[in-house]
């Protein structure tokens, strides 16, 4: 068994996993985090996409070690008790999601390219998209939810320090 | 402040005079449509957009699906794959994963009560016991106390297995001398006809007669969640299953069939789905959790992997189509002649609604008075198939369209026109003398040709699509 200490959606969190286990894995059945989703287990689906130190990774291709002493960002620490992020909102707003399956990591790679390049063009969030699979909806709506965040922002600079 | 008598006196007055003055004339009704909005106006609908209700949990991740359930006490299944497409079952030797620690149990065919199910023909096993029908039957089960140990455990099951030629070929299996598969069944499991008028004459009377194979493959539905389920029971001898399942009551009385345990002590609880498509309409791991939950005492969940998705659950139907079609010099079709070979896979499933489907559709959306089509389902060696979107009907439409291409190409026709001249038409006859209402063929073809420019030739020809 190995331990592992991190910053899990700004909480510090240790577990002790045996080697082999996955980040996703330890997310889902250390700390019932269980918006991130398996979906292929390969890094093909990017359901189980997370933000590590800014980053958005496929937790079920790394391993909770190599997560310790890192900050990890999944869907559930984005909203506030009192507010929904932005994405979530618009998701909901513009029927983004069908299933829901693929929602959580869809978000979370939408979010790791609007803190890079909050005023993508659509080929940016097709490439941040791409290594995320839809098999209902499609992802014009994702897009359009996204590209909506954007302006939303623009439109308000002062809410960026809140979402 | 006391107010001076005579001003109270005053103001009483005045309130009598306001009493005593004569009633306001009555209100003039209001028009109808300022008190109440038109019918039509009431509840728009169309450019509406409806949020959907579960669409703020999905968005917090919060709904949860089956893997996302833990019970307490909650044990790991894993299922061994044949990995071999035709095989007897000589020997399962499972007592090497029975002794590692962290496996609590694990269960053959030889445990399941009743060891085939299937939502017509019950010919396929829970876990195969004698005979290996495809590479992806099960052929045993373990429950741990992690889902990496019982991965671990498959790996120390031993079956030994006497290798039998496989049927691959679905045109193979057609042949009546070929061995069959679930003998003494044939292979051939279902057949269907249809016929109209004088094919044969149609034939001689036309300008031309073309013919074409065309061929589909298998497609896997891809959900993005997994096949899943969850068993545990109560001290009183009831089973609550959750389940990706989407037709839980049939998947019900095929649960208490396998498992031997009436339905009215089988509850099972049909969560939110993580994409189904028609791959999770029947049951799959269900029985195998409720088995080793009832041999373990604890909550049992199983979720396939995706590999287990392509190889154990079901498939589109590949088609072979044989079209053979008679026409005027105009492009008129006088007959057409048609047979369709439905490679079934393993096992039946929902091959006969396919089956039936895929025959009538067959012939377009064309009139066509004489008409043969004929079609048959056989098993092979191969991944089953069931249920998908359109049950059979996309891949007639391969055929049918791409034969309408290739005709119109050699006539020297506007693939566009020679659909027109043959397209349904209100009060048409279906090839199972259906009258057909509200057929809108033709106004769709030229609503949609305008829409994509067919005029300034953008569509002509396959893959000739702009490029950017």
């Amino acid at each position: 068994m190995a331990a592992v200490t991190l910053l899990v959606n700004g909480e510090q969190r240790t577990a002790h996993v045996a080697p082999e286990t996955t980040l996703l894995r330890m997310l889902r059945d250390e700390f019932q985090l269980t918006g991130s989703k398996l979906g292929c287990d390969v890094g093909d689906c990017g359901a189980c996409t997370v933000i590590v130190d800014g980053k958005s990774v496929n937790s079920c291709l790394m391993l909770a070690v190599q997560a310790d002493g890192r900050d990890v960002l999944t869907i559930e620490g984005l909203a506030t008790k009192e507010q929904l992020h932005p994405l979530q909102q618009l998701f909901e707003e513009k029927g983004s999601l069908q299933c829901g399956f693929c929602g959580p990591g869809v978000i979370m790679s939408a979010k790791a390219l609007l803190d890079e390049n909050p005023d993508p063009s659509e080929h940016d969030i097709r490439d941040a998209l791409a290594g995320n699979l839809c098999r209902c909806t499609g992802y014009t709506k994702m897009i359009e939810a996204i590209q909506a965040v954007a302006q939303l922002r623009q439109d308000r600079p002062a809410a960026k320090s809140v979402a | 402040m006391d107010k001076k008598p005579a001003v109270i006196e005053k103001e009483a007055q005045k309130e009598l005079e306001l009493l005593r003055a004569p009633a306001p004339a009555p209100l003039v009704p209001l028009p109808i449509e300022v008190l109440v909005p038109e019918a039509r106006q009431q509840t728009p609908a169309v450019r509406q957009r409806a949020t959907r209700p579960d669409a703020r949990l999905h968005g917090l991740g919060a709904t949860k699906y089956i893997d996302d359930m833990y019970l307490p006490g909650m044990l790991f299944c894993k299922i061994k794959r044949a990995g071999i497409a035709s095989a007897r079952i000589l020997k399962v030797d499972t007592s090497e994963a029975e002794a590692m620690p962290g496996v609590v149990a694990v269960i053959t065919g030889k445990d399941v009560p009743c060891n085939s199910f299937g939502p017509s023909l019950k010919d396929q096993p829970v876990l195969a016991d004698e005979r290996v029908f495809h590479a992806g039957d099960g052929v045993a089960a373990v429950a741990a106390v992690t889902e990496q140990i019982a991965a671990e455990a498959l790996e120390k099951i031993q079956v030994e297995y006497e290798p039998i030629e496989p049927v691959l070929d679905p045109l193979l299996s057609l042949q009546l001398e070929t061995p069959g598969i679930h003998a003494p069944s044939p292979n051939i499991y279902g057949h269907k006809v249809i016929k109209k008028g004088d094919v044969q004459k149609a034939f001689a009377d036309s300008y031309k007669v073309y013919e074409g194979q065309f061929r589909t493959q298998m497609v896997e539905h891809v959900p993005l969640e997994p096949h899943s389920s969850l068993a545990t029971w109560d001290a009183n001898g009831r089973v609550t299953i959750y389940s990706t399942l989407g037709r839980i009551t049939l998947g019900r009385a095929d649960i208490s069939r396998t498992i031997g345990v009436p339905m009215s002590r089988i509850r099972i609880v049909a969560t939110i789905v993580g994409g189904n498509f028609g791959g999770k309409n029947e049951i799959t791991t269900e029985p195998v959790v409720a088995l080793l939950s009832k041999k373990t005492g604890r909550p049992v969940k199983c979720t396939f992997t995706r590999p287990e998705e392509f190889t154990s659950s079901t498939t589109r139907h590949p088609l072979i189509m044989d079209y053979k079609t008679g026409v005027t010099k105009e492009g008129k079709i006088l007959g057409r002649q048609i047979r369709l070979v439905l490679e079934g896979g393993a096992y039946c499933s929902w091959s006969e609604t396919t089956l039936g489907k895929a025959c009538i559709l067959s012939a377009g959306p064309y009139k066509i008075d004489n008409l043969y089509a004929e079609a048959f389902v056989v098993y092979t060696n191969k991944t089953m198939t069931g249920a998908m979107r359109g049950f059979g009907a996309p891949q007639v439409c391969f055929a049918y369209e791409s034969h309408m291409d290739d005709m119109a190409k050699d006539l020297g026709l506007d693939p566009l026109e020679m659909r027109l001249m043959n397209a349904l038409e209100e009060g048409s006859l279906s090839p199972t003398s259906q009258k057909l209402h509200s057929v809108v063929v033709k106004e769709s073809l030229l609503q949609a040709a305008e829409r994509f420019g067919w005029k300034n030739g953008n569509g002509h020809g396959h893959g000739n699509g702009n490029r950017q």
